[in-house]
Order: structure tokens, then sequence, then C-alpha cells
């Protein structure tokens, strides 16, 4: 299966803004479908339709982070956070550093021997230490302030298809549309030209859509990124079942056309699918693309997922694949331009 | 080599009272060397001929189990419910990959940050709060993979760090049986009893029949301890240094160590220019607690590892102290087994 093999390699790799990892990665696949150049920080691919006009599907390619702010005393580093880090996860987690060469570092914990009773107070980013292993001097002629460091967990399958790894928000959805492409590219002809991005610091603020959108002036757009799956401890009502299908964002934020154009291909063509309803903004990319230029019409598609901004993240590949169906379907059908859908 | 056996032992699964893989891979060795004996608690006693007897019939121990997770039940969405094994701090398996002994993978499932208030993403949950995602759809599901009593450890291997470093899973205590079994392969010069023990984590339990059944009247316990030597940590409060050498305890929670061999141990170290350090904060506890009090009394000496982040994913210690804890263990059974720290008083 594909979807696998591009997550297993593109969920270890680095894609804090600066550094390429996942970005050479997606690119070296992207190009065996579609014309692919990078312009700041950001990928981009084209297909070429019948018409000018032009569909974007969005997924970003950054992930949470951190910088280096100080080496200190015995070769510790200390770090600030680059996107939404949840800092009670830190203790133990190994990182990578990457420095004048890639450095592997470990978050300092308290072993259980030393702790006080009741010790449950979660500290800042600013109070923890990454160990490196080195003296002082040695990190310090390998480490610099400004190093980025990525968190470091190699993927594994759960059963069934259940994926676990680092990153898959949102490297789920870059998988989504490189099977979309995949797809595309099969095809003689497009009824329209079809734009994939894969955009940087969304993590940071969705930065990266709202420059390259403008840049592609397209016509149309679907945001692909990641939801809230079903998980212990949250309402069964504020999340997306995994195995369910791809989440149809609802929203006043989102144009009503794209999504009940994505939900009628899915029911015609019977992509599993799921609604999600937002009262305003997504927090995705589908905020600013909507509001870019002159504004464009923007759907957002959501792969459910487990435990985000962990590296325990959780996800059914069934569900990248089908929101990669219905990817496919919604711009084999002309989007906004095409004919009416069936159902 | 020292390092492929520790690297080896520490890729195996062990948690407390399913320490077999363990057991058989140290049997399938120590076989070579001396006589192996199971008792009934699990522990495994390698009786070792030497040139000569010993004045002071000596058993070198290390612990065989590892903390870790034993799973309690099935939720009906097809998570794992599961209680600690051992003492691990929730802050350690939020999130955190494990890894069942049928080698089913699964994440301790977390709330995503997004979705709590400030103070509850201030506070680390309840080690009873967290569940364990193996990908079921459902109980039946899981149930066909997972029974109540089945054991998990931490997915995380063992790899070279920093400078002249190792981080891994179970270096607590596969470092002192990796020096055992190195040390085992050179014949002694007096007969020694090596103990591999079950249970230390939840009660320093195996030690307690192994120490009965060895019925030695001296005993070194080879572990691996806790160093805090970390940045902004006071000198006072970092127990003891990675690359400082064997850690030498006069005191934990669990014994008041017999000062003329504590003090007898320094000197040594001293003597044959072998890295050691004093131990200089009563914390943590290990199989001497049981040890020393076994019988008639065994008098007892613990030379550790010093290891940062114990019980958690990725311990760090540093190869050059797991050989100077070798180097140290090899000395100071030589002398203790001789009688020659007989002599000084108690």
């Amino acid at each position: 299966m594909k979807i696998k093999d591009w997550l297993m390699e593109l969920s270890p790799t680095a894609g804090i803004s600066g550094l390429t990892g996942a970005l050479d990665t997606a690119q070296r696949e992207l190009s065996r479908f579609a014309a692919v150049t990078r312009e700041n920080g950001s990928l981009i691919g084209r297909i070429k339709g019948e018409s000018d006009y032009t569909i974007l599907f969005d997924a970003h390619i950054d992930e949470i982070g951190m910088l280096v702010t100080a080496v200190e005393e015995g070769g510790f580093v200390r770090a600030a956070k680059a996107g939404g880090i949840d800092f009670r996860t830190l203790a133990a987690q190994p990182v990578t550093i990457w420095g004048k060469k890639p450095v592997p570092g470990l978050f300092a914990s308290t072993p259980p021997h030393l702790q006080k009773d009741g010790e449950s107070e979660v500290s800042d980013i600013s109070a923890r230490l990454i160990d490196t292993g080195l003296s002082a001097a040695e990190a310090g002629a390998l480490i610099s302030p400004g190093d980025r460091i990525t968190f470091r967990q190699e993927p594994a399958m759960l059963l069934g298809d259940a994926f676990t790894g680092k990153s898959l928000d949102n490297r789920a959805g870059v998988a989504a549309l490189l099977e979309t492409a995949r797809l595309l590219s099969a095809q003689k002809k497009l009824p329209c030209g079809v734009t994939f991005l894969f955009s940087d610091q969304e993590e940071l603020g969705c930065r990266g859509a709202e420059t390259a959108a403008f840049a592609l002036q397209p016509d149309e757009a679907v945001a692909v990124d990641v939801s809230f799956g079903d998980s212990p401890g949250l309402p069964a009502h504020k999340t997306g079942k995994l195995g369910g299908g791809g989440m149809i964002g609802i929203s006043p934020t989102l144009s009503r056309a794209v999504t009940q154009r994505l939900t009628a291909l899915a029911k015609e063509q019977d992509i599993p699918n799921q609604p999600e309803v937002m009262g305003g903004a997504t927090s995705t990319n589908a905020d600013v693309i909507a509001l870019t230029g002159a504004g464009i019409p923007c759907g957002l598609l959501s792969i459910p997922l487990r435990s985000m901004h962990t590296t325990a993240e959780v996800i059914r590949l069934c569900d990248v694949d089908s929101a990669a169906r219905l990817l496919t379907a919604y711009a084999l059908s002309g989007g906004l331009k095409g004919g009416s859908v069936k159902c | 080599m020292l390092t492929e056996t520790l690297q080896d032992l520490c890729q195996l699964p062990g948690v407390s009272g399913h320490e077999e893989k363990v057991r058989e891979y140290i049997r399938l060795r120590a076989g070579k060397y001396g006589d192996c004996q199971t008792d009934r608690l699990g522990n495994l006693l390698v009786y070792r001929k030497g040139k000569k007897r010993p004045a002071v019939p000596l058993m070198l121990d290390a612990h065989m189990d590892e903390v870790g997770f034993i799973i309690t039940g099935v939720t009906e969405e097809g998570y794992l419910r599961f209680a600690p094994v051992g003492g691990i701090d929730p802050a350690v398996v939020i999130a955190r990959r494990v890894v069942l002994e049928n080698g089913i993978k699964g994440v301790l499932a977390s709330k995503p940050v997004h979705m709590m208030a400030a103070a509850e993403r201030a506070k680390m949950p309840e080690m009873e709060d967290f569940l364990i995602d193996i990908g079921a759809a459902d109980r039946a599901e899981a149930e066909k993979y997972v029974r109540p009593g089945d054991t998990a450890v931490f997915d995380s291997g063992y790899e070279p760090f920093g400078d002249g470093l190792i981080r891994a899973r179970a270096i607590d205590d596969r470092a002192g049986c990796a020096v055992l079994l190195e040390m085992m392969e050179e014949e002694p010069e007096y007969d020694m009893i090596y103990t591999f023990t079950v249970q230390e984590e939840v009660g320093l339990r195996g030690a307690k029949t192994a120490a009965f059944g060895a019925a030695p009247a001296a005993a070194i316990v080879l572990e691996a301890t806790t160093a805090a030597d970390l940045c902004g940590v006071p000198e006072e409060s970092r127990v003891c240094k990675v690359g400082g050498g064997a850690a030498l305890s006069f005191m934990d929670r669990s014994t008041l160590y017999d000062p003329a061999y504590y003090k007898a141990a320094l000197a040594l170290g001293n003597e044959k220019g072998i890295a050691c350090q004093s131990k200089t904060v009563v914390a943590g506890g290990n199989n001497a607690g049981a040890i020393h009090k076994s019988g008639k009394g065994i008098r007892t000496l613990s030379v550790s590892v010093p290891c940062r982040y114990l019980h958690s994913p990725y311990c760090v210690a540093a190869l050059s102290d797991i050989q100077a804890v070798a180097a140290l263990a090899k000395e100071a059974a030589l002398r203790i087994a001789s009688g020659a720290w007989e002599a000084a008083e108690r």
C-alpha cells in the first residue's frame, strides 16, 4: 500500500520550518506525478487541465518543534517552542538537535526516587533541559542558538491499519495529497488544473499558506489537515471516528459550495466521510486561504487523528485513502465549475 | 564484549514477574561456566567453581527484572487498562509507545493540548487515567491479542549517546547482569555464587529467597543508581555523577551499609586506580535491603552504575562507569572472598 510507505518515510523526517527533510521526501514523490517547484519554504506541484481554472489542494508539511536558546553547563540545551507543544509529554522524550550535524538529545526527567510526593506540576519548556550526553565544550562546538529541534519517534503499525508516529499532523494530509496526485496523474485529461501545495509554518499560525495562496491565485481550494479523532477523555460529539473517513468541514468560514460538493460527491461515489461542524475559524490553513486576495472559496477535509501534537499520534490508513479518493473525485468533477452532482 | 552483552540484555523485556526471557539469555551463557539453578521464585543462581575455596562465601547479585506495565483489562472501545509495575512517573508514560510481550505495539493515548483549559495543561494526569491504544476497533478485537496479566515495556531501544554514553530502557539493572555475565567467563580465584534475581522493582522480593538459597557470608549488589547531575541541580543533590565512576553506597532507603566494606571499597578503588564515587544522597534502594538481613545477616556492599532518568524509556549511563563497576566488583570480590576485609570491625 503506497500510503503506508509514504507515511513510514514522511513521519520521521524533520519538518519544522527551516529544515527540509520532509520537503525533500515529498518533492521526490510528488515530482513523479506533477511539475514541482519549491518556493518560500513550501513545495508546489502542478498538473495541467483542459482549462485554466485551477483547484488548489493544500496540506501543511511543517510540524511542531523547538529552537535552541542556549547551551549550558554539562552540555545541556535549553529550548523555546515552535508550535503547540504539550509540555506534559516532554520528559524522557528523545529529540534531534539540528546543529552543525544532527545531535541526538533527550529531555531530562526526574526519577521517581527523587520526587517529592504530589509533584505533578508541569513545568514550562523554559525550565526544561535537553541532555546531549556531551560536554559543554563539545555541545557548544556543534549547537548554536536558533538551531532547530525535532522530536524523534519511528513510526509503527498498530492493529489492522492503525498507524502511529510523530508528525502525522500533517504528514497524513501530505500522504493524502500524494495519493490524490498519483490517482489524477493516471487520468488522460483533467477538466481543470490542479495545484498541490505542501505549505510551511502552519503550526506557527498558517503563515506559509497565506503567502503561497496569494502567489498561486487558485480559483478555489480545499485544505487537507488532521482533526480530533475519537479518544479517551474526549466527548464523542467533539470528535470524528477513526476509520469513518475524511471529516468534511462545515463552518461559517468555509465555502458552503465547496462543502456541499464534497459531501455530494462522497455520497454519490460511496466514499466514507463524516461531517465536522465548527462554529467559526477552523484553526487550519482554510482560514487564511479563504481570505487570500479578493477571497478564494475554500473547503476543509480532515483526517481523524488521536493524541494530536504528541509522538503517539494515531491515524487509520483507510481514512487517508478515503480522503484521497474524495479529493480525486472532486478534481475530476471539475470542482465548482463542474456540472451538478447526482446524489 | 560487555557492550554487546548489555545491548542484548537491554532489548529483552523482563517486567517483574516475567523475567523468563532475560533468565533464558543468561542461563544459556552462564551454563558454560557454572552450575545453574532456578529457584521457586524464578531467581537464577549460578555456582561458579574457582581455583580455591573462599574464606568468606560470597554472592554477587544483579536483578533481571525491570519496571513496566501489566494489563488489567480492556474497555468497551478496545483500549487497554493497566497498572504500573514498579515506580514509574506518569510524566514519562504520557503519550509514549509501549510493546506487549507478543510484539503488539500500543501508545498511551493523550488528550490533545488544543482541547484542554490552561489548568489542565499544567497538571500531569494520574496513572489510572491512562489507557493504551493498540489500534483495536473494539473490545472483541483487543481481546484477541491481549489478556489481563500480560505485560508491556516501553518501546525504546539501545543506542550510543553523546560522548561515550548509552541510552536505553532497563539499564537498571541489565548493566549489573551484563557485568556479572562477563565476570564469570574468567575463572575466579575463589568459588563464587552469582544470583540473577527477580522482582526487585516490586519490593526486593527475589533477592530474599535467592540470598536464603545461596546462604553466603557476604554479598556484592551490582545495580544502576540514580544520577541527578543535571545543569542547575546543586552539587549536594546530584547523588552521583555520570562519568564519575562506580557509585558506592553508605546508606539508601533500604540499607545502612556495612561501613567497613564501604570504606574498604573506596580505598580499593583508589589503590587500583578504578574511578569510584560515593552516592551522596540517601535515596532509592536495592536488593541489598533484602540481602543484608537474610538469615543471620550478610555483610553487603553495593556497587552501582550512575544512571540518569531511571525508570523512563531512556536511561543514560556511561560505558566507562559500567567498566569501572566491573573492575571494582571483581577486585572487591577477590578481597572479600579471601577474608582480607574480615579483620575490619563493622
